[in-house]
C-alpha cells in the first residue's frame, strides 16, 4: 500500500491526538490524597528514598519524585516521616465476642482498638475460628472491621473454645475445613494447628492434608507439647509458618540448645523454606532466646504480635512496638518494614498487599522514627533499653484516613 | 471500797497505758509492715490532698501505705524510680461506652460500638471508667456478667433510664419503659457497688419527660443523674434544664459540642459564653466534656475556657467512633486541654479528684493513706505535636503525657518503657 506524505501527516496528527487524549486522561485522573515528601520504603518494588505517592480513588495511582499537587483534592506533607505500606499483623486473636474462651470470646479483641494507630491496616487471625464457626466470625467482626481481617483456619472444627473437645480428633476434618478455606479465598489464606496435647500425629497431618487440598500453607502454634521440634520442623513443607519463634515456653521445645546455639533442625528448616513468625503475645517472646537467635542469623519473616486481651498490656503492646525491639536488637530499618509487609504479604500468598504498586489498595502506613531513650520489655518482664521507636503519625486504609495522630491531615481550627 | 477519787485514777491509768499501747502498736505497725512497691522520686499530684512536689509513695498488700518525702527503701520489696515522671491516682474516665457484645440488632447495649476497656485505660494511666448508660435495668446484668466482671478495669456505671439502655436509638424513645422505680431499686438494692447514677439520653420526645424520669429515679436512689441532651428538634432550653428540671450535682454532658441544630450550644454566635452556663455551674449544675467522636469542637471550647467556663470533668466518651479520631484516649484528651491552657494540676483535678467527688466515690481518685493502690505515673514529653477536634480542625502544643507505669490495685498493669523491669541480660 502507497501512503502518500498527505495521509502520512494526517496518520502523525490522528497519533499525536490520541497520545494527548491519554495524557489527558492520566492527568485528569483525579488525585484524592497526596502524600508529599515522606521517605518511601515500598521493599516490594526497590523503593527506598523520598517520593511522593499519590492515590485515587481509594487506590495507589503513582509512586514517584515531585509529583505535581495541582490536580491533588489533600495533600499531606510527610517530610521527616516514612511512608511505607500498611503493616501486616501475621499472628493476631480478633474473634472477639461475649463468649468465654478464644472463640466468639471475650480473650480475643477487636483489632480496630489496636491496629490503626500502630499502622497495620491487615491482621491475619491464627485460627480462632475453624469451618463450624467461621461465618459467624465473618459477620461478627471481619465484615464490620476497618482493618483487613485475614485468617488462618483451625483444624479444630469450632476453632479455639478453650474446650477439651478443642482436641478431638474426630473434629479434626481436613475436609470440611479446605471446603471453607476454598469456598472463602479472599479471607481465608491457611490452616492452623494450635493446641494438641497427645502424641499422635494424626492433628498435624490433617491440617497438612486441608493445606494440601486448598494450596494453602499451614501455621502451627507452640501449644503442642509432646511434638519434638526436629521432627515438627521436617514435617514442615517450603513456605509453612512456624510461630512462636522466640520464646522458652513449656509447651515446646526452644529453637536454641543449652549452650544458646541455633539447632541443626532450625538452620535447615530456613533453609527449606520454612518461614519463622515472632509470635509475641504476653508470655511467648524472651529476650535471652532472641537476641542470640538474631546474631546466629534467625530473624523472622513477620513479626506476628499475636494479639489478644491479655498480650496488648504485657510487653507486646502492639506489633510497631514489636518491630521496634528488632530495631533495637539490630535489624535496619528497611529489612524491619520488609518483614512487616512484603515479607509477610508472600507468605499467605496475597501479593496484592504490603507494597506500593500502581493499582494496590492503598493501605498506608506513616511513621515517624522516635529517638531518645527507650526501654522495651519481653514476656518476662525483662527490659532491653534503645535509642529508636516506631511510632504512627497516620495511617491510611484503602485511600482513606482513619488515624492521625497529630493532625497532619487536619486544618487549624482559626482556618475559614 | 474504792472511792470516787481512786475510780477516776484507775480509769486514767487505764486510758494512758491503752494509749501507749496503741502508739506503741502503730509504731510497730509502720516499722513492720511490708512494702511491696516503693514509687521513688517522682512529683506527686494529688488534689484531694493538696499535694504537688516530690514525694515517694509507698504501697501494700495493693493499699497506698505511705506519701511522704524520703521514705526508705529498707523495708521496700520493690522500688521503681520514677524521677522526673509525674505520680497521680490512677484516672477516672467518667463517660466511657463498654458494654461490648455481638447483637447485632443493637449499638452499643451488647453491641459493636461499645468496646472492652482494658485495651484502652491502662495504657493512658486510667483505672476506673464509669460507663455512661449503655444498660438499663434490663440487660444491666448481661453488662456485667460478661464485661465488669472480666475486666482488670474497674468499671462503674450510670444505668440509663431506659429499660433496654442504648440498643437502639429507637427503643431509646419508649416513655412507657422508663421506670424511675426500677431504676432506683436496682441502683440501690442489686448493685450499688457498681452503679452510680442514671444517664438520660438521646431523647426525641418534645420535652423533658426522659430527664424528669432519670431525676425520679435519681431523686429516689440518692445518685446523680447525667443528661446527654441530644436530639429534640427544635432543641430544648438548658437554661430550663439547668435551673428547673435538674438538681446541684447533676451531669451535663458533651459540654463543648457545636451541633445547634440537635442541641443548644454554650457559647453564642458572638463567641460569648452564655450567661446563665456560668449561673447554672454556680448552682452546682456538672459540666462533663465526654468528647466522643462527634461531641468536642475547639470552636466551642477555646472561647468558653478563655471566658473562665471550665468543664469540671474531663472524659473521653470512648466507644468504637472516636477510640481512632480526635479523641484517641485520655493521655491525649488531657493534654489537648493543657494546650487549651489548662496546667497539669488542673487537668489532674478534673480526671481524678473531680469525677470521684461528682459520683460519690470519695474513696476513688486520691492517694489517701489506706486508699486502693490505683496510681497513674507519666512523662511529660516536649515537642511539636497537633490535637484535632471531631472536625478534623487542629490546634499545635508543645507538650504530651505519656502513660509510663500503670498500677492497679497495687499491681503493674502497664509499662511503657520497662520502669519497672530488670535488663534481660545483667545478673540481679
Amino acid at each position: 500500500m502507497i501512503v502518500t506524505s498527505f495521509q502520512r501527516s494526517y496518520l502523525k496528527l490522528a497519533v499525536l491526538f490520541l497520545s494527548l487524549f491519554i495524557m489527558n486522561r492520566i492527568d485528569a485522573q483525579q488525585i484524592d490524597l497526596l502524600i508529599r515528601n515522606g521517605h518511601v520504603i515500598d521493599a516490594r518494588n526497590n523503593i527506598d528514598e523520598p517520593m511522593d505517592v499519590a492515590i485515587s480513588g481509594g487506590k495507589i495511582l503513582k509512586v514517584a519524585k515531585a509529583i505535581p499537587s495541582a490536580d491533588a483534592k489533600k495533600i499531606i506533607d510527610a517530610t521527616g516521616l516514612y511512608v511505607t505500606p500498611g503493616f501486616i499483623d501475621l499472628h493476631t486473636h480478633v474473634f472477639v465476642g461475649s463468649n468465654q474462651g478464644f472463640a466468639d470470646g471475650f480473650s480475643c479483641i477487636s483489632p480496630d482498638d489496636i491496629t490503626l494507630k500502630a499502622g497495620i491496616t491487615t491482621v491475619v487471625d491464627a485460627g480462632t475460628s475453624g469451618w463450624r464457626n467461621f461465618p459467624v466470625f465473618k459477620k461478627n467482626v471481619i465484615d464490620r472491621s476497618t482493618t483487613r481481617v485475614l485468617a488462618f483456619l483451625n483444624i479444630a472444627g469450632s476453632g479455639m473454645t478453650g474446650f477439651p473437645s478443642e482436641e478431638d480428633m474426630n473434629d479434626m476434618d481436613a475436609r470440611m475445613t479446605s471446603m471453607v478455606v476454598q469456598q472463602y479465598p479472599e479471607f481465608i489464606v491457611g490452616v492452623k494447628l494450635g493446641h494438641f496435647r497427645g502424641s499422635e500425629w494424626t492433628p498435624f497431618d490433617r491440617t497438612i492434608e486441608a493445606a494440601e487440598i486448598a494450596d494453602v500453607p499451614i501455621i502451627i502454634e507452640c501449644h503442642i507439647p509432646k511434638y519434638p521440634l526436629d521432627e515438627i520442623l521436617k514435617r514442615l513443607r517450603p513456605g509453612d509458618i512456624y510461630t512462636h519463634t522466640y520464646c522458652t515456653a513449656v509447651d515446646r521445645e526452644c529453637i536454641l540448645d543449652e549452650n544458646g546455639k541455633l539447632k541443626n533442625s532450625v538452620i535447615e528448616a530456613r533453609k527449606k523454606g520454612v518461614r519463622f513468625d515472632v509470635g509475641h503475645g504476653g508470655g511467648m517472646f524472651h529476650f535471652d532466646v532472641a537476641a542470640p537467635a538474631l546474631k546466629q542469623g534467625l530473624v523472622p519473616d513477620s513479626f506476628g504480635s499475636d494479639l489478644h486481651r491479655s498480650s496488648i498490656n504485657s510487653g507486646m503492646k502492639n506489633m510497631l512496638e514489636t518491630m521496634s525491639k528488632f530495631l533495637n536488637l539490630g535489624m535496619s530499618l528497611q529489612d524491619v518494614i520488609f518483614r512487616a509487609t512484603w515479607n509477610p504479604a508472600t507468605s499467605i500468598k496475597r501479593a496484592d498487599l504490603g507494597n506500593f504498586s500502581v493499582g494496590a489498595e492503598a493501605d498506608i502506613a506513616i511513621i515517624n522514627l522516635r529517638k531518645g531513650t527507650f526501654g522495651f520489655i519481653d514476656t518476662k518482664n525483662n527490659k532491653m533499653t534503645g535509642d529508636r521507636r516506631l511510632e504512627a503519625e497516620m495511617t491510611i486504609r484503602a485511600g482513606k484516613v482513619v488515624f492521625d495522630m497529630n493532625g497532619l491531615a487536619a486544618r487549624s481550627w482559626t482556618a475559614k | 471500797m474504792i472511792n470516787r477519787n481512786q475510780t477516776q485514777q484507775i480509769v486514767q491509768i487505764c486510758l494512758i497505758t491503752f494509749c501507749l499501747l496503741l502508739l506503741k502498736g502503730s509504731l510497730i505497725h509502720a516499722e513492720s509492715q511490708s512494702i511491696d512497691i516503693l514509687l521513688k522520686g517522682g512529683h506527686v499530684i494529688d488534689p484531694k490532698n493538696n499535694i504537688d512536689g516530690n514525694m515517694d509513695i509507698a504501697i501494700g498488700e495493693g493499699k497506698i501505705v505511705q506519701v511522704s518525702k524520703d521514705i526508705t527503701v529498707k523495708n521496700a520489696k520493690r522500688v521503681i524510680d520514677v524521677t522526673g515522671m509525674i505520680v497521680t491516682p490512677g484516672l477516672i474516665d467518667m463517660h466511657v461506652h463498654a458494654f461490648h457484645g455481638t447483637d447485632p440488632e443493637s449499638y452499643i447495649a451488647d453491641g459493636w460500638d461499645a468496646l472492652p476497656p482494658d485495651g484502652f485505660t491502662f495504657r493512658a494511666g486510667v483505672t476506673t471508667i464509669v460507663d455512661a448508660g449503655s444498660a438499663g435495668w434490663r440487660n444491666f446484668r448481661a453488662f456485667k456478667k460478661q464485661t465488669i466482671d472480666r475486666s482488670q478495669t474497674r468499671i462503674l456505671a450510670f444505668l440509663n433510664i431506659a429499660g433496654t439502655g442504648m440498643h437502639s436509638r429507637f427503643e431509646e424513645q419508649d416513655v412507657t419503659d422508663m421506670n424511675p422505680e426500677m431504676a432506683a431499686y436496682m441502683i440501690n438494692r442489686l448493685f450499688p457497688e457498681i452503679l452510680v447514677g442514671v444517664k438520660s439520653a438521646h431523647f426525641w420526645g418534645a420535652d423533658f419527660t426522659q430527664v424528669d424520669q432519670a431525676v425520679k429515679a435519681g431523686t429516689i436512689a440518692k445518685v446523680p443523674v447525667m443528661v446527654d441532651l441530644g436530639e429534640h428538634h427544635p432543641p430544648l432550653p438548658i437554661e430550663e434544664l439547668f435551673m428547673k428540671h435538674l438538681r446541684p450535682g447533676d451531669i451535663w454532658t458533651h459540654t463543648y459540642a457545636n451541633a445547634p441544630k440537635d442541641r443548644e450550644v454554650p457559647v453564642d454566635e458572638n463567641g460569648k459564653v452564655k450567661p446563665f452556663i456560668f449561673e447554672a455551674q454556680k448552682r452546682g449544675i456538672i459540666f462533663d466534656v465526654g468528647h466522643g467522636g462527634g461531641a468536642f469542637h475547639f470552636a466551642q471550647a477555646i472561647p468558653s475556657i478563655k471566658q473562665g467556663f471550665i468543664a469540671d470533668v474531663i472524659s473521653s466518651d470512648l466507644h468504637t467512633g472516636s477510640m481512632n479520631g480526635g479523641m484517641k484516649d485520655m493521655t491525649n484528651l488531657l493534654s489537648k486541654f493543657m494546650a487549651m491552657g489548662l496546667s497539669l494540676q488542673d487537668v489532674i483535678l478534673r480526671s481524678t479528684w473531680n469525677p470521684a467527688k461528682v459520683i460519690n466515690r470519695p474513696e476513688l481518685g486520691n492517694l489517701s493513706v489506706g486508699s486502693v493502690a490505683d496510681v497513674a505515673v507519666f512523662s511529660l514529653r516536649k515537642g511539636d505535636f497537633g490535637f484535632t477536634d471531631v472536625r478534623a480542625k487542629k490546634m499545635k502544643g508543645t507538650q504530651k503525657l505519656e502513660a509510663e507505669v500503670t498500677l492497679r490495685a497495687g499491681r503493674v498493669v502497664w509499662d511503657l518503657n520497662g520502669t519497672a523491669s530488670r535488663i534481660w541480660d545483667e545478673k540481679p
